[in-house]
């Protein structure tokens, strides 16, 4: 792992490491790296892909409408709202 | 040099089902904010998804319209991002194995016919909608748009002119509104374009950088952006005026330029997976043949069908393939009377020229079909003068539950076939007009005219014309 | 520890604790983070509703560690619960202090099973999907399970009862009467028992009798005990702890100082807002998990690594099919030791990372695994009635 991909990765995830965390999470991913050659140490070429444990397929709702909560229900622990919106900085195209 | 401008397409098609696509919120416009929102698509924990069956079978219809193979096995993936419109930082969408795939569109422009290959149609969540001008610091944020569905056609760069995109783009829109999967209001956004576009010597079989424009409203824009792209790419190679880099454009109709934008460092890696609490959609035989069986027929196919068998002629069948909706009005309504020709006439002189009178859209016709047919029926059986028929037509679109035969009884719109009434009414008229009895007498036709409109309007449009003309010419030569 | 206690007047047999990864209406869920301290849920998890139903009381909530990832709670940001430098786990203390009989949990990453086997008490991960996820804080949505933790086997199976359904509003809930084999299926203790032998070669003493006394147990009353190493099951951790953190990196993403929770207060622009948010408000084993599940998910290792951690899952399934076509369940240890340390974390913040190496093959599968006498025992697929047979032999349950 190195420093400038681990940057990358905490612009990508909105996070901020101190030296000594990117120190820590540097060794992490290295033990990762001997995970991960224990893994390539089985061949999966004929293997499926597996996401879901078990086989349920197609399972789909009605399209009928509702709407349980009001506006205020939902933002009453939003840090700040304004006229019914969530509000953020301004933010530019 | 001569250059050729290569031209793919990514549309977006909001779909216009009743609730959202993972949660039951209401799809529809029109709401306060933030008012069609539920803890789901607000981006708190716990709510799990399920998909809406509907937006299922809008994507396997478009998909069809559009000649698309269909995947049988159809799955959701997780695409993340952060942006404040987007309230999990993830848009759920289909990346690994997408509703639709490998289609045609047939386009016709001044060049001929063409056709356009469909790469793929996927299916997912819209995202939220960000208001910049209620305060100076602060975006607003409104989430009622969050998680409709949408469907997103991606053409292969099949295009090369403003010309054939905008064929393109009215071909879409048709197929669309003709399966009545969605609404395709460039306007009201529920038709949104981004353009990938290169430029290239013609001939070459190498494609140049390729820049991708969006946020375009108009079909106008997106000629226009189009236009202004080229003549930028064309600028840059042949002058060297800057060094095209591939890159998100953002359009600006206003200024009628397009410009970069902001490239975080971050930018493109999506980190696209499937989703663990949505299950693999598998559609049997049974759905897919159902889905099949809704398709409408093609305009053109329609257009066959009335020069052909129905013997309408090729201005009016053209006037009614525009819309499906009055197809539909014109096919009900031939149902019931019978006679193409006059159920066609009915819809173009009249109920086309008050939807534009009413500055609705064909779209928007909400008249019974099978109501017109009766009130045509009425009309070709001389039960209903054809004056007072209009009349009523003009009241069927304010009530859409008018039933033609009750209403015309009810405000007295029934013919009279009573000699009687006639000849006492032409009585009294020659009697009160005595000018206009005179002139008649000194062999001015007009004032026939004159008198027979009287006689008409006391009679309240009720009496067949052939009727009147003769008693009254008789009653007159018989002074 | 954070404690809630809501219905104190409730018998204490029908009074429950569910931990702070279930949703509450009536009480905060934080899922052991500042980012959602005092963070008030809209609705009841499904859990709670049909606890509820069934005429229990939720008495109140036992904190976890941060998004329920780490060893036994200690990455709360409460701060860990420890007694004489061992760490303890709030569902346990609420147990064993006799508040409550059971506590229902959210199972992300085997916290609750590690808990239950170093203090002696029972626990059941039942068949993923035969539990509603509604309403309970994602993390690892393609592994974790609603679970319950008791102090007898009897308890355990009486809360799994009530939990135990189909639901509508979870996409990924099996059919009702997938879910009714639960209740339905034989129970009968396991006739023969294959003890993974590679996972008991990496614990200490302590674990080592307890799994001693397990065969034990089982031997005296007629259970066939085979001994095998399986070296395909014995990558399971390797491959749920990709799994695990890429989903969790999607999952907390949502959590940006925005709608609701956490908001830094120091920020001039968005992305200031969303990076000071998240790095003041989640810890350290979080935010690592964060960026090793983002790693494993971009466009370079996609292929290499995420995808290959979902080919494994179904080697692991198919290895754990292979075994049961011989063995009713499979024997291995909960943890490496009977009690954590303050030090043991200190020394390796990542210890989770390793320790559940124990816990990965149930989570990876989603088979049933019961803890009793400090041992964990999987079974095939609705096969929990076995399992609390068999749970009772080791733990001596109505001798």
């Amino acid at each position: 792992m190195d420093r400038e991909t681990l940057r990358r990765l905490e612009l990508l995830n909105q996070l901020s490491l101190t030296e000594t965390q990117k120190e820590e999470v540097t060794a992490f991913f290295s033990d990762r790296e001997k995970d991960m050659a224990m893994l390539n140490a089985i061949d999966t070429s004929q293997t499926e892909r597996q996401v879901h444990v078990m086989p349920i397929m197609t399972v789909v709702r009605e399209d009928v409408a509702s709407q349980p909560f009001t506006v205020e229900e939902l933002q009453k622990g939003a840090p700040e709202t304004d006229q019914g919106y969530w509000c953020v900085p301004q933010v530019m195209e | 040099m001569n250059y050729e401008t290569v031209i793919g397409l990514e549309v977006h098609v909001e779909l216009a089902t009743k609730s959202k696509i993972f949660c039951s919120c209401n799809a529809k416009y029109g709401a306060g904010p933030n008012e069609h929102v539920c803890p789901a698509c607000c981006g708190m924990p716990g709510m799990l998804p399920v998909v809406n069956k509907r937006v299922v079978d809008y994507g396997m219809k478009a998909g069809m319209m559009l000649n698309c193979h269909i995947n049988r096995t159809t799955t959701f993936d997780k695409k993340s991002y952060y942006y404040p419109d987007l309230p999990c930082a993830y848009q759920t969408t289909q990346w690994f194995a997408p509703v639709a795939v490998n289609g045609t569109v047939e386009i016709e422009t001044s060049k001929g016919k063409k056709n356009v290959r469909i790469k793929q149609i996927h299916m997912e969540e819209d995202a939220g909608k960000l208001v910049h001008d209620l305060a100076e610091d602060t975006t607003h944020v409104d989430f009622n748009r969050t998680s409709v569905p949408l469907i997103e056609i991606v053409s292969q760069p099949d295009l090369s002119s403003a010309e054939e995109v905008e064929a393109y783009l009215e071909r879409l829109k048709m197929l669309l509104r003709y399966a009545k999967v969605a609404e395709c209001a460039m306007e009201h956004g529920t038709m949104r374009c981004d353009v990938n576009l290169s430029v290239r010597p013609e001939g070459s079989d190498q494609l140049g950088v390729r820049t991708e424009m969006k946020n375009m409203n108009s079909i106008e824009a997106i000629k226009h952006a189009i236009e202004y792209e080229t003549a930028r790419h064309i600028d840059a190679i042949e002058n060297g005026t800057e060094v095209l880099v591939q890159e998100t454009r953002r359009w600006d109709d206003i200024k009628g330029k397009s410009f970069a934008m902001r490239n975080k460092e971050t930018a493109g890696d999506y980190r696209y997976f499937p989703d663990p609490n949505l299950m693999p959609v598998v559609i049997d035989d049974e759905w897919y043949d159902s889905i099949r069986e809704s398709l409408p027929e093609l305009p053109e196919e329609k257009f066959a069908r009335y020069t052909g068998e129905l013997g309408l002629n090729e201005y009016d069948a053209a006037q009614l393939i525009k819309s499906i909706a009055l197809c539909e009005c014109f096919e009900a309504a031939y149902a019931v009377c019978g006679n193409a020709k006059e159920a066609s006439n009915w819809m173009i002189s009249e109920v086309m020229s008050i939807l534009n009178q009413r500055k609705m859209t064909y779209d928007m016709l909400n008249v019974n079909g099978t109501a017109l047919g009766e009130l045509i029926k009425l009309v070709m059986a001389g039960e209903v003068g054809r004056a007072n028929g209009k009349k009523i037509l003009a009241a069927m679109f304010d009530d859409t539950e008018i039933v033609p035969a009750e209403y015309a009884k009810a405000n007295g719109y029934i013919m009279s076939n009573d000699v009687g009434l006639i000849e006492k009414v032409v009585k009294e008229v020659i009697a009160s007009e005595e000018k206009a009895v005179n002139d008649y007498k000194n062999g001015k036709e007009k004032a026939l005219m004159s008198l027979f409109g009287r006689c008409m309007k006391e009679l309240k449009g009720n009496c067949d014309p052939q009727v009147l003309k003769s008693v009254l010419t008789e009653t007159l030569n018989n002074q | 520890m954070k404690f809630y206690t809501a219905n104190a007047d409730v018998a204490a047999e029908r009074k429950v604790a569910v931990d702070d990864m279930i949703l509450t209406k009536t009480m905060p869920t934080a899922a052991g983070s500042r980012m959602l301290d005092g963070y008030m849920s809209l609705f009841d998890a499904e859990a709670i509703t049909k606890l509820t139903n069934a005429g229990y009381a939720v008495a109140g909530k036992t904190d976890v560690g941060e998004f329920a990832i780490d060893l036994v709670g200690e990455t709360s940001y409460n701060g860990a619960l420890t007694k004489d430098g061992t760490l303890c786990s709030a569902s346990v203390e609420a147990i064993k202090s006799g508040d409550v009989p059971a506590v229902v949990s959210l199972d992300v990453n085997g916290s609750v099973r590690r808990a239950a086997a170093q203090n002696g008490l029972v626990s059941i991960k039942p068949t993923y999907g035969t539990v509603s996820r509604f309403g309970t804080v994602p993390v690892a949505c393609s592994g974790e399970t609603v679970s319950v933790m008791a102090d007898s086997v009897a308890q355990c199976r009486e809360i799994l009862d009530v939990l135990v359904g189909h639901d509508d509003k979870d996409g990924t809930s099996l059919s009702e009467e997938q879910c009714a084999l639960v209740k339905t299926a034989d129970a009968k203790p396991a006739a023969k028992i294959a003890v993974l032998t590679n996972f008991c070669e990496a614990v200490d003493d302590a674990v080592s009798a307890k799994i001693d006394a397990a065969k034990a147990a089982l031997t005296e009353n007629g259970v066939d005990v085979c001994e095998i190493a399986d070296e395909k099951i014995a990558v399971a951790r390797a491959a749920w702890n990709i799994l695990m953190s890429s989903e969790l990196c999607n999952n907390v993403s949502r959590y940006d100082g925005v709608k609701y929770g956490y908001r830094t207060q120091n920020y001039t622009n968005i992305d200031e807002l969303y990076t000071n948010t998240r790095t003041e408000a989640f810890g350290e084993l979080l935010k690592t998990a964060i960026l090793f599940g983002s790693d494993n998910l971009s466009t370079e290792n996609y292929m290499k690594v995420y995808d290959k951690a979902l080919r494994i899952r179904r080697v692991v399934c198919e290895a754990f099919e292979a075994l049961f076509r011989q063995y009713d369940a499979v024997l291995l240890p909960a943890c490496s030791k009977l009690a954590y340390t303050e030090d043991d974390i200190k020394s390796d913040k990542y210890i989770a990372f390793e320790e559940n190496q124990f816990t990965a093959p149930a989570s990876i599968t989603g088979l049933p695994v019961v803890v009793a006498g400090s041992v964990q025992l999987i079974g095939n697929k609705f096969s929990e009635n076995m399992l609390f047979e068999t749970a009772k032999v080791i733990a001596k349950e109505g001798e």
